[in-house]
């Protein structure tokens, strides 16, 4: 039996972007095991990594969005999550990026939100988008400053804390 | 629109049991507040409870199976959720029940709808064996458990803290 959902795909010049599936389990367990989940609610356990995977696809299904596993073409292998995020206690649509162990330093964070974020604003016609980065994550900063996105405001998020609210250029100013 | 695709309907003498639908979700939120799931991993407040509803649609994807949301066929409303739970690193398959609202319950709602997912699980899924855990006191859950013909099993491997109650065979 098969259970899917009719997520897109998208696709960069090195990366596939598909749905979260099963076999990213392993991938997206290490990475919220490690030292570097600890500004997205981490470390955690290998049960609450399993919650966390169904809840991305469950957030497809309700939100009709979400965020696209990457997939190393070269590889394979999965290396991070990127995309459209909005659960419940976010104050708007947020463009996402978490890299796994090892797939830093590539460009491949920036390289998906760029294609996430052309998704949005190009197919479901969203007029502005919002990146929620811990205070003291500075190489989530970089990325969003890479992205032409500027400081907002501040956020307290009752699970993550401090963060600071980055908003992305519409995209009229990226036409 | 992003739906799932591939999940099982299993109707009842008075019930239809579908997969959980977006529209459900602030029922299952205002349930997940309440003191009544207390022993389903509850109270949870808006966030924890609206990101558990997406594990519940996910629990679908990842694993093929998942939990069902009960209604009257022909009233869509959602009573409660039933069906099959395994987070990855629960010791066994799973058949857990929930009614939302205590005006539903004492209609025989959740012992129709767990009948029929239990029959399914046997000629549908083809499961080996099938558990129930239920946290201790949840006497209105292992009066179910009991009057579906689960028997205490006291040897196997408990997730957190539950009584585990396990489900007979049918014998062909």
């Amino acid at each position: 039996m098969s259970v899917t959902f009719s997520a897109p795909t998208l696709e960069t010049a090195r990366l596939i972007l598909r749905a979260p599936e099963l076999s990213d389990f392993d991938a997206l367990a290490a990475f919220y095991a490690s030292p570097r989940a600890a500004f997205v609610g981490g470390p955690q356990s290998r049960e609450l990594s399993w919650r966390s995977l169904a809840l991305e696809a469950g957030h497809w299904v309700l939100r009709g969005f979400g965020r696209w596993t990457l997939v190393e073409k070269a590889s394979q292998a999965p290396v991070g999550i990127v995309g459209l995020w909005h659960p419940e206690g976010f104050p708007e649509n947020e463009l996402g990026w978490d890299l796994f162990d090892g797939a830093t330093g590539k460009g491949y964070a920036t390289a998906a939100a760029i294609a996430a974020r052309a998704y949005a604003y190009d197919t479901l016609g969203w007029t502005t988008l919002t990146s929620l980065i811990a205070v003291g994550n500075d190489g989530s900063r970089r990325v969003a400053q890479r992205l032409g996105a500027t400081y907002d405001s501040d956020f307290t998020h009752d699970r993550f804390g401090s963060m600071q609210l980055w908003r992305h250029p519409g995209p009229e100013a990226l036409a | 629109m992003i739906t799932l695709t591939g999940t099982p309907t299993i109707t009842t003498e008075r019930l239809t049991l579908r997969a959980p639908l977006p529209q459900d979700a602030p029922t299952f939120v205002e349930f997940y507040k309440t003191d009544r799931a207390q022993y389903v991993g509850g109270p949870k407040d808006d966030r924890r409870g609206w990101e558990f509803f997406c594990t519940e649609i996910g629990h679908w994807v990842v694993r093929g199976y998942g939990m069902f949301v009960v209604t009257y066929t022909g009233d869509d409303t959602p009573l409660g959720i039933i069906g099959h739970w395994n987070p990855k690193t629960w010791p066994e398959q799973e058949v857990g029940w929930v009614i939302f609202d205590p005006a539903q319950e004492g209609k025989g709602v959740a012992f129709e709808a767990a009948k029929a997912v239990i029959d399914y699980t046997w000629t549908t899924l083809k499961w080996d064996t099938i558990v129930s855990y239920i946290a201790y006191p949840n006497t209105r859950s292992i009066a179910l458990a009991e009057r579906l013909g689960a028997v205490r099993d006291e040897s196997a491997e408990v997730p957190g803290t539950a009584y585990v109650y396990r489900h007979p065979r049918p014998t062909a």
